[in-house]
């Protein structure tokens, strides 16, 4: 195997196997630290007020929400659209470990996963309280019924429908595959016989059998060269919603790129954010290093720009179309009118302060890192709020113009995924090898 | 029915990949090899390509054709819907669809595949040779052969960590 020099050590000191394996699962089988029982009373709490809010949106109905008869999608769906993008990023990094054989992301990609697969259950949420009667939600898949119906196949919100389930199902599958042989490491280290009979269940009786691997391998390349036109059609499914439409500001070729791009953008800031805490949290500096960072904070930077030109663009075309409605949309309601602030707050977020990441000492340095990523998690919320509210809300008719903001059921509702998303994050801190044990001991002499 | 297998331990995969070839070489016939982490090298020498790519491409051409039936038989066939003078049969919406039906039927019936012919699912009872074999031990399981005495010299001059026999 040839070693590239201008890569790194897989980890960062020499370690045997046996080191590898105690030194991952310590977060597994050392005692809980009190930081991870103040994380799940402040997840519970978020989850009590979701879960009033969940109630709320299904006995009262949508009208406890801030929609308005113009502003028909409002914080549900710039959510929804936030939360799909960040769970973009596990995927992202699996492509990278599988596809593109980047070994240092076999580092990040267990967790990069757990959280892919708790953003898209947060994600998939919204557009079923959406529906107003979620109890009926399977009217919308395709089986013969009394009523006679057929779904229809030309609408794009019923790709999201298949887009969404089939993502859902491959992000299961590729973060339960992939800890599969680490599951069977915690099975043969358990203590007590219930996490023995529950890890044995999960493991699936994996012996470590070398052709059972060899199978094992070539199924999750598989699924690694699935997922990867997989990851773009989701988005680009998500903007279709949004583009097929006629509205000034959505009717734009431009989005389903621009999303993408947008989504692996917030995803990489939202790992950033929880593998500079989990490093901070648990002694895996060895394994998680400052160049792991450095990795990550340049494919923000290039993001950055992307999001940068393709704000630029859009305005461009805005204005070189000639159509009043798009240049009022772009010009007016999102630079300088009602809606300017956020649509500033989201250019510095998104375009200007993640450049600070041509300084390789930022790169190097937490603090800057942790901050950048929580601003472009805030910026990338703004981005969906602008896109969506300011072409709902003032649009060809001046007449239908309207004030939008949220009521205490819509942030509810918002609050309670934070909840799923934390308590979801900490139970697989608490019970899954962060860092895929097997194939860091499988990489350790190769380097990246 | 169980019988004496012999068994060479080792804990650096390096070795491991030398007396592989050292059998390999004699001809030994081996049964298996167990580990807690498999690498390149040792997929390579030891086990034949996978052919559950093609089966997955077999799996896709059946999704994109049942996803596409479906589609023409309910848009066209069974309750037609005239939506704004489009035709009944238009194929570029359809394209959405037929992409991740594709995905979706190869990737659960090529994991129901793996499941079948590895036979590991979950709930499958655990047998394995020794705990650490999940943590940091290779074990190298060789099949009854005619000299048995000469294999487990050729294991111990590779440089394995133990041998030993043990019915498997």
């Amino acid at each position: 195997m040839i070693a590239s020099g201008i890569r790194w050590p897989m980890v960062a000191a020499a370690k045997s196997n046996n080191e590898i394996t105690r030194e991952l699962v310590a977060p597994n089988e050392d005692n809980l630290p009190v930081w991870w029982y103040v994380g799940m009373g402040l997840g519970t709490l978020m989850l009590a007020y979701g879960a009033w809010a969940f109630y709320m949106s299904l006995t009262v109905g949508l009208g406890t929400w801030g929609l308005t008869n113009s502003v028909g999608w409002g914080w549900d769906i710039i959510n929804f659209v936030w939360w799909i993008g960040i769970g973009h990023a596990g995927t992202a990094f699996t492509i990278f470990f599988l596809v593109f054989r980047q070994r240092w992301a076999a580092s990040i990609n267990r967790t990069a996963e757990a959280m892919t697969v708790f953003a898209v259950l947060c994600a998939a949420l919204f557009p079923l309280l959406h529906m107003g009667r979620p109890w009926l939600a399977f009217f919308i898949m395709p089986y013969p019924n009394t009523r006679l119906l057929w779904v229809n196949f030309n609408s794009p919100l019923l790709w999201d429908v298949f887009a969404i389930s089939t993502y859902l199902l491959m992000s299961i599958t590729l973060w339960y595959f992939g800890m599969v042989p680490d599951l069977a490491t915690m099975r043969d280290r358990a203590k007590n016989k219930v996490s023995r009979a529950i890890y044995g269940f999960f493991s699936m009786g994996w012996d470590g059998s070398m052709i059972a691997y060899n199978r094992y391998e070539t199924l999750t390349r598989i699924l690694g060269g699935l997922a990867a036109p997989l990851v773009i059609s989701v988005h680009t499914i998500v903007a279709l919603d949004f583009s097929i439409s006629i509205l000034p500001g959505w009717h734009a070729t431009i989005l389903p790129p621009y999303f993408f791009v947008g989504a692996i953008f917030s995803g990489f800031a939202m790992v950033l954010t929880i593998m500079i805490l989990l490093r901070k949290a648990f002694k895996i500096s060895d394994f998680i290093t400052d160049k792991h960072f450095d990795a990550i904070a340049n494919v923000l930077k290039f993001g950055s720009l992307v999001i940068g030109l393709a704000y630029a663009i859009e305005i461009f075309i805005a204005w070189y179309s000639g159509v009043e409605y798009e240049m009022y949309t772009f010009l007016n309601a999102r630079a300088t009118g009602s809606f300017s602030t956020a649509f500033w707050i989201m250019v510095f977020c998104n375009a200007i302060a993640p450049q600070v990441f041509w300084f390789k000492k930022a790169r190097r340095n937490v603090w800057i890192l942790f901050t950048v990523s929580i601003i472009i998690n805030i910026g990338m919320w703004f981005e969906r709020f602008i896109i969506l509210i300011s072409s709902l809300a003032e649009d060809f008719l001046p007449s239908s113009w309207t004030d939008y903001s949220p009521t205490l059921v819509d942030i509810g509702i918002y609050v309670g995924t934070f909840g799923i998303f934390i308590c979801g994050m900490l139970l697989f801190i608490r019970f899954i090898p962060i860092i895929a044990v097997n194939e860091v001991k499988a990489f350790k002499k190769d380097g990246n | 029915m169980a019988y004496k297998h012999i068994i060479a331990k080792f804990k650096d995969e390096t070795v491991l990949l030398k007396a592989l070839t050292i059998l390999q070489e004699h001809k030994v016939n081996l049964v298996d090899i167990y580990g807690p982490f498999a690498t390149h090298d040792i997929l390579k020498k030891f086990t034949r390509e996978s052919k559950l790519p093609y089966a997955a491409i077999i799996y896709g051409l059946i999704s994109i054709t049942a996803i596409f039936g479906l589609m023409y038989y309910t848009s066209v066939i069974d309750y037609p819907i005239n939506y704004g003078g489009k035709p009944y049969f238009s194929f570029p919406p359809m394209v959405v669809i037929m992409f991740l039906v594709t995905i979706l039927g190869t990737t659960i019936l090529s994991v129901l595949t793996f499941h079948g012919r590895s036979m590991v699912f979950p709930g499958k009872p655990t047998q394995t040779i020794n705990p650490d074999v999940t943590d940091d031990t290779f074990y190298l399981v060789v099949d009854q052969n005619y000299n048995p005495e000469e294999i487990k010299v050729w294991l111990k001059e590779s440089g394995a960590d133990e041998v030993f026999e043990k019915e498997l």
